[in-house]
């Protein structure tokens, strides 16, 4: 069980150096989304399901979404 | 380069700092007030969820901050969004009417799935937030699966200026039967422990609470989605 | 162990195995289209296959099992059409010893545009 508890906490670290890093937004976004749903995880983990299911449903899903939507908005007056 | 260079110092300076911060995070002792929550949260509320009696009931008044917090982000998404207009919307092709239909039979799921995370906010993990944020993602299955689609801004916005109006009046409720705002006691009848008519006035905060993000949250993704339409999302 | 018990871990066993399938067609399938369907038809039997395991061997979960295998019933294969039409229309290319696009015959294209892979 700690194996895997280990093993989301290098996902959840790799994927928010990779989100800082990316040069493709979109990948950056998901990357970003990928850290809230491995947290989401730890909390669970760590006995807050409150917390957990409040990271899953707004950090990985809806403000991804909302990010996602944000980018291609945006994209027409910056690109990179 | 430079850019990563400084990420990777940011991430690493952080990591630093939460090593070096380690040790101060060994569990000490309950303070007076932490105590208090701990050993009387479930006799004074008779909610099972201890969480929420304290975010709810504790913490009401901060609650009400947060959910107004939320409130203003999202009018403030509102007031600038509605303006862009010139952009030309893309060309798209229309989802498949296999993706249409399956938003279509899945929404109803979905939305129970949300009522019922904040129905039983009480009794077990999850409340008003977690079931609000349910509730947006249905509505955002059908925005995704049908563009066109427009929400009924009228009906969102009554439904959320209601249960705006609905908590602030449970607080005064508690205030003058009590004389603190938003008390729990002697308010309604606090019901068995793990009933669903238990623990007071804390389910129908969390149900007011669950509409009101679940319509603010929807009305931020139709808002989105639609901004560049020239404003054809704001009626 | 009674044999119920027995049963419900073989059948979750299997479909476990039928998800290990799955994630070792996403591994070795040539192009994105044949990935997708490793990915789809076999995590959805492996999924109801797991979840019916686990209602032989916990029968008061039943009802909610059952709401579960109904949800990724109806959620798994519209989600990966959905993304694979998003690909098709994406131009993602089909792998080289495909020898049909029906999709893009419906569409009214020939089959060569979506097969070249995009600049």
């Amino acid at each position: 069980m700690i194996f895997i508890d280990l093993v989301v906490c290098l996902l959840a670290i790799v994927s928010a150096v990779w989100a800082i890093i990316a040069r493709n937004l979109v990948s950056a976004v998901v990357l970003a989304g990928v850290v809230s749903l491995a947290v989401s995880y730890l909390f669970l983990r760590l006995a807050a399901p409150d917390v957990a299911m409040t990271e899953a449903a707004i950090g990985a899903g809806l403000s991804t979404v909302i990010f996602l939507i944000a980018v291609r908005r945006t994209e027409e007056e910056e690109k990179r | 380069m430079i850019k990563q260079l400084v990420g990777l110092l940011a991430v690493l300076a952080v990591a630093a700092l939460f090593v070096a911060l380690l040790p101060l995070m060994a569990p000490t002792e309950l303070g007076p007030v932490t105590r208090h929550y701990v050993e009387q949260g479930l006799v004074e509320n008779r909610g099972a969820n201890l969480v929420t009696s304290i975010v709810v009931n504790y913490r009401g008044f901060d609650t009400l901050g947060e959910v107004t917090v939320l409130f203003l982000s999202v009018s403030g998404a509102g007031f600038v969004l509605r303006r862009r207009e010139g952009l030309v919307p893309e060309p798209q092709r229309r989802s498949s009417e296999l993706v249409q239909t399956a938003s279509r039979v899945l929404f109803a799921p979905i939305v129970l799935f949300g009522a019922y995370i904040f129905v039983h906010g009480h009794l077990t993990p999850g409340g008003g937030f977690q079931g609000g944020a349910v509730i947006a993602s249905a509505v955002l299955l059908l925005l995704l699966a049908d563009r066109d689609r427009l929400l009924p801004h009228g009906f969102l916005s009554v439904i959320e200026s209601f249960s705006g109006f609905g908590y602030v009046v449970t607080g005064f409720v508690g205030l003058a039967a009590t004389g603190s705002f938003l008390a729990n006691r002697g308010v309604i009848d606090l019901g068995t422990w793990n009933r669903l008519f238990s623990a007071g006035v804390i389910p129908v905060i969390y149900v007011l609470i669950g509409l009101k993000v679940g319509s603010e949250l929807a009305t931020l993704l139709d808002t989105m989605m639609h901004a560049d339409q020239a404003g054809e999302g704001h009626r | 162990m009674e044999i119920r018990e027995l049963v419900g871990a073989l059948v979750t066993l299997g479909g476990a195995a039928f998800l290990f399938l799955g994630a070792l067609g996403i591994v070795r399938m040539p192009d994105l289209y044949n990935r997708m369907q490793a990915g789809t038809k076999a995590t959805t039997l492996g999924n109801i296959l797991t979840l019916a395991g686990l209602a032989i061997y916990e029968p008061a979960w039943l009802p909610k099992l059952l709401l579960v295998v109904l949800f990724v019933l109806m959620t798994n294969p519209v989600s990966s059409h959905a993304l694979a039409r998003a690909a098709h229309r994406g131009r993602v290319p089909l792998s080289d010893i495909s020898v049909e696009d029906a999709l893009a015959e419906a569409y009214g294209e020939t089959a060569e545009p979506a097969k070249e892979a995009r600049p």
